[in-house]
């Protein structure tokens, strides 16, 4: 075969473009005939074999949205790299995103349209065409007189996806469009909500801070934007004047109290009374604001004494962190876990906003700096669902108020406790149809599954949640062609559209094209000189990432009115009486395989917890005393009862929790999600009593309490991690420090990391 | 001096540090302890790069895992005053390697980069140096290993998918320090620039703990990382010479 012809028949199947950004999709229209088989000694325009392809892209595995950069070799994608250029994550990538790969190239992932001919979840699902499929649904949506009852579930999306999915919303005329992920901070956003008045969570510039104070928050984990909080950390660190110094409050020592400099077991759920405490003292001690006689009325009942007796801290310690908070020259405050898990957690969470009011961080480096609106995403249209909204929707649908509901990619039967009763509710829908691209236990109970790309094999676009404090934004593209005969959400939504004669609301004939007309309008912002729409959209391609370059000045800090006044974190409650059972249970999200979306991907389940060394499994974790009293050794598996269920599994023993406490790590427990995650470990989710955070009236997190019955049976913990105790060996060293940082001569200057050249 | 007392001063001489003396690159590589939170994202990095297989849960009961770079966490102290230490251990590419001296057929041998390398083909599985690694980096194939498809799509076609029977460990990837050579080389005939060589571990911490470089260039960052008064070198005491500089994590003062 010529080149000529080659290069012929690559025009006609719509491959390649100039040099680095396109992805090519081949629609099931276009794919290639078999009988063009061309060897390599005549080489593709799109890549030379032996030579590495670089794509840059926007990571999905969570929120926070760290701009990647896929390394291709022919065609098919080998190594995921943090993009340098993308101010969240600067290059740097976790685990979670390192694993993307294996979502791409997983074996269970669904390769068709499927059809549910059996009962629902009899695993009785058959292939169809994407016609037969989509017509499914829009045969139903069509048969509808009105259709208010139709629900469009999707796991949080970021982007001008999110637009799109309001669009065909409004023109079906149903507001239940909902976004719903278990991370998705409600707590926080309601506290931010009440006292600031802001509906974006603000940016916190742990980077510049001196001194972090963190009820809970587990930002080195899984909180909000690990990556970008694991950039600040290591440079508030080593990189300033000033060694960055860090405290960490929570029951259970998490991957973020590893790194703490002290660690403080405060009683769960009353972390936002420790803070309310060191707020009494930075009003009477420091803050001069002219609403400081408000303040001081707040938090009156707030002593040293009352708050020790209900924290378990001692008063001294409680003085303690109040002056050297206020000392700081940077100091700032966080909240997560355990704090915004309990019963008071929004009023938590609001102390610890207070506390960063107080020492006047507020807009500071070092501090919270409120964020600009985002460049793009869902609008008011759009719900951002905690568990209420979850709840209300399950009520509507045992009412039979809904008639379809859509998911994508969000599997609420695994992270929603059994108090919502969500999976019974489902049984009451008429028609679901699933966008996933994995057989988790939601999408096990469609009738129609319209299986979607993977986000590496999709166009799409991301602005960061929380912000950097600039506008700033990313496009996803496509790093290799489609694996299967799957379709990208934003063209399953375009087709629906068009099967419904919504054209003129949605006139875009793909993703790509639609993403296009969209970034028109931040083209036309005045995009940096750039001759025309093409070399711009180009340009944002090959960098990966588009921005603002401009911190916001938000000004003084300014309170909701009569915020103050409603300053108080009461006591936490939890469900179930303390004499029955005995202990809080802790649950906490794995440090990769998070809520559950990380456990069908083999390096995840296969890499060692880094608190236990613990693989492929679940465990309880109870302090060693606890232990001794309860007559158990690693390994004894023991019952975990609460008022809201039973699970079983084996004890370890975990040297940094408290001894009325015991934590049960979430993402394990799968009935489905493939062969890696299926029928693996236990779901602490579903034991969660329904007790209830006014607020959000979320079940709190935190605010179970159970017993622990030992079974007599044994198993081995499969772990990687030998003696967990140095005897001597002096394997890790520390040095005894002070504030000042001990190599500030040796100051290191900033060496970006190359990607290697294309 | 007969053959035996020239060969026992050959062999003394060896094993003591300082044998290696010339470099081409010296590659080393600081760990910051004060920074590293012990998150794993180079576990994971490193598991994609090097085409390191997934093992199973039965393997790893039996104490075969398959990763080149682990976290060793210590605790200290006791409840309430305890306190977690991460570890990152991987290979230290030891200049005095006891490996190299426990094989048989000279499978791991120190190459002119000051690395130590394994040779997979040549390899015949006696084990030997993975008994005599003081550090435990180094990782036998028990089996041939198997990907579900299509998860071998991944597999990086510049490194070596190891059989049945050979030791592997961390290689600096070597992969990429063999490219960038060669990058450089066409670029000019130049030396490779600081930074422009990554490993995927370094290349991925979040938290910038992991510094890798030339320590014979004075401007590298390794070098300036190298000369802090934190560094420290695990099991020195051995004499194994590691070219892995670690930085003691500060223990600071509460208050």
């Amino acid at each position: 075969m010529s080149n000529i012809e080659r290069r012929e028949f690559l025009k006609l199947i719509g491959a390649g473009s100039v040099g680095v950004g396109a992805g090519f999709a081949l629609g099931e229209a276009n794919k290639s005939p078999v009988e063009f088989l061309v060897p390599y000694p005549i080489p593709p325009e799109e890549f030379s074999p032996g030579i590495a392809t670089l794509y840059n892209s926007v990571c999905t595995m969570c929120q926070a949205g760290c701009g990647i950069t896929v390394r291709t070799r022919e065609g098919r994608a080998k190594k995921i790299e943090g993009n340098p250029l993308h101010p969240v994550n600067q290059g740097r990538l976790c685990a979670l995103g390192q694993a993307g790969l294996q979502a791409l190239y997983n074996p269970d992932r669904i390769t068709a349209p499927l059809l549910q001919i059996g009962d629902r979840g009899s695993d009785a699902f058959v292939e169809t065409t994407w016609g037969e499929g989509i017509a499914r649904l829009t045969n139903q949506l069509g048969q509808l007189d009105d259709r208010s009852g139709v629900v469009l579930l999707s796991e949080g999306v970021n982007g001008h996806l999110a637009g799109l999915f309001e669009l065909l919303m409004t023109e079906l005329g149903s507001d239940r469009l909902l976004h719903y992920d278990f991370e998705y901070p409600e707590a926080l956003h309601a506290a931010n909500e009440r006292l600031f008045g802001e509906q974006q969570l603000p940016y916190y510039d742990l980077e510049n801070s001196t001194y972090l104070l963190s009820f809970g928050a587990d930002f080195l984990g899984n909180w909000l934007s690990p990556v970008h909080y694991g950039l600040g950390f290591g440079k508030s660190r080593q990189d300033g004047a000033q060694r960055g110094h860090y405290v960490q409050i929570e029951p259970r020592m998490s991957l973020s109290g590893a790194a703490a400099d002290e660690w403080l077991p405060a009683a769960p759920g009353t972390e936002g009374i420790l803070a309310l405490g060191i707020a009494r003292e930075l009003v009477a001690k420091k803050y001069s604001g002219a609403d400081k006689a408000a303040w001081a009325r707040a938090l009156e009942s707030y002593t040293l004494d009352y708050v020790a007796a209900a924290t378990d801290v001692a008063a001294d310690t409680v003085n303690r962190l109040a002056h050297e908070f206020m000392a700081a020259d940077a100091a700032l405050a966080i909240g997560g876990g355990a704090a915004s898990g309990s019963s008071n957690g929004v009023d938590a969470l609001i102390a610890v906003n207070a506390l960063n009011y107080l020492v006047g961080n507020i807009g500071k480096s070092g501090g919270v700096v409120f964020n600009p609106p985002r460049a793009f995403g869902a609008t008011s249209k759009t719900q951002r669902a905690g568990y209420q909204q979850m709840a209300e929707l399950a009520d509507s649908a045992m009412a039979g108020e809904i008639d379809v509901l859509i998911i994508n990619s969000t599997n609420p039967v695994f992270t929603l406790p059994p108090t919502a009763r969500f999976e019974e509710a489902m049984g009451k829908i008429p028609l679901i149809v699933s966008l996933s691209s994995f057989m988790d236990e939601t999408t096990a109970l469609a009738d129609v599954v319209l299986p979607s790309h993977t986000y590496l094999e999709s166009w799409g676009d991301h602005t960061p949640d929380p912000g950097v404090a600039f506008p700033v934004a990313a496009i996803s593209q496509p790093v290799v062609a489609p694996l299967y005969n799957t379709r990208s959400t934003g063209d399953i939504m375009l087709s629906i559209a068009q099967q419904l004669g919504f054209s003129s609301a949605l006139p875009w004939k793909d993703m790509e094209t639609y993403l296009q007309d969209r970034w028109r309008s931040l083209y036309a912002k005045g995009a940096a000189g750039a001759e025309s729409f093409e070399s711009f959209w180009q340009s944002v391609l090959q960098s990966g990432v588009w921005g603002e370059n401009s911190k916001r000045d938000s000004g003084p800090a300014r309170l909701v009115t009569g915020a103050i006044n409603k300053i108080a974190v009461a006591p936490p409650e939890h469900a179930g009486a303390s004499d029955e059972f005995p202990f809080v249970l802790h649950p906490y999200p794995l440090n990769s395989i998070r809520d559950g979306r990380g456990a069908n991907l083999p390096w995840l389940q296969e890499l060692p917890d880094p608190m236990t060394s613990i693989v492929y499994g679940s465990w309880v974790e109870i302090n060693p005393v606890t232990a001794t009293e309860l007559g158990v050794a690693d390994g004894d598996v023991v019952s975990v009862e609460s008022p809201g269920g039973t699970l079983t599994a084996p004890i370890f023993i975990y040297q940094a929790i408290r001894p009325d406490v015991i934590a049960i790590p979430i993402g394990q427990g799968h009935s489905e999600y493939g062969r890696y995650a299926k029928d693996r470990g236990v779901n602490p989710l579903q034991i969660l009593a329904p007790q209830e955070e006014p607020v959000t009236g979320a079940v709190a997190l935190t605010g179970t309490r159970v017993k622990l019955v030992p079974t007599g049976r044994r198993v081995e913990l499969v772990k990687t991690g030998g003696v967990s105790r140095e005897l001597g060996r002096g394997i890790v060293q520390t040095t005894g420090g002070s504030h000042e940082n001990a190599d500030h001569s040796a100051k290191l200057k900033s060496i970006p990391i190359t990607v290697e050249p294309a | 001096m007969s053959f035996l007392d020239r060969f026992n001063e050959n062999w003394a001489a060896l094993r003591k540090p300082g044998y290696y003396d010339k470099f081409d690159y010296a590659w080393t590589m600081t760990i910051d302890l004060d920074r590293c939170t012990g998150c794993e994202a180079c576990v994971t990095a490193c598991q994609a790069e090097n085409n390191l297989p997934i093992v199973g849960e039965e393997e790893i009961a039996k104490g075969r895992e398959m990763q080149w770079l682990r976290i060793e966490r210590y605790w200290e102290g006791e409840y309430p005053d305890i306190k977690l230490r991460f570890i990152p251990m991987l290979c230290q590419q030891c200049d005095s390697a006891p490996c190299e001296t426990a094989c048989p057929v000279s499978a791991t041998y120190h190459n002119q980069d000051g690395l130590n390398a394994q040779v997979y083909n040549r390899c015949i599985g006696t084990r030997a140096c993975a008994v005599y690694c003081p550090y435990e980096v180094r990782y036998f194939n028990y089996y041939n290993h198997h990907w579900d498809t299509p998860l071998d799509q991944q597999l990086n076609p510049d490194v070596t998918v190891r059989e049945k029977g050979v030791m592997e460990k961390c290689t600096f990837c070597i992969q990429r320090i063999r490219q960038g050579k060669d990058l450089a080389k066409d670029d000019g005939r130049r030396r490779v620039r600081d930074g422009e060589i990554q490993p995927a571990c370094a290349q991925s911490c979040p938290a910038e703990a992991i510094v890798f470089g030339d320590r014979q260039d004075p401007d590298s960052h390794v070098a300036q990382s190298m000369a802090s008064p934190r560094a420290y070198k695990v099991l020195e005491d051995l004499n194994t010479a590691p070219s892995i500089v670690y930085l003691k994590k500060v223990a600071a003062d509460a208050g």
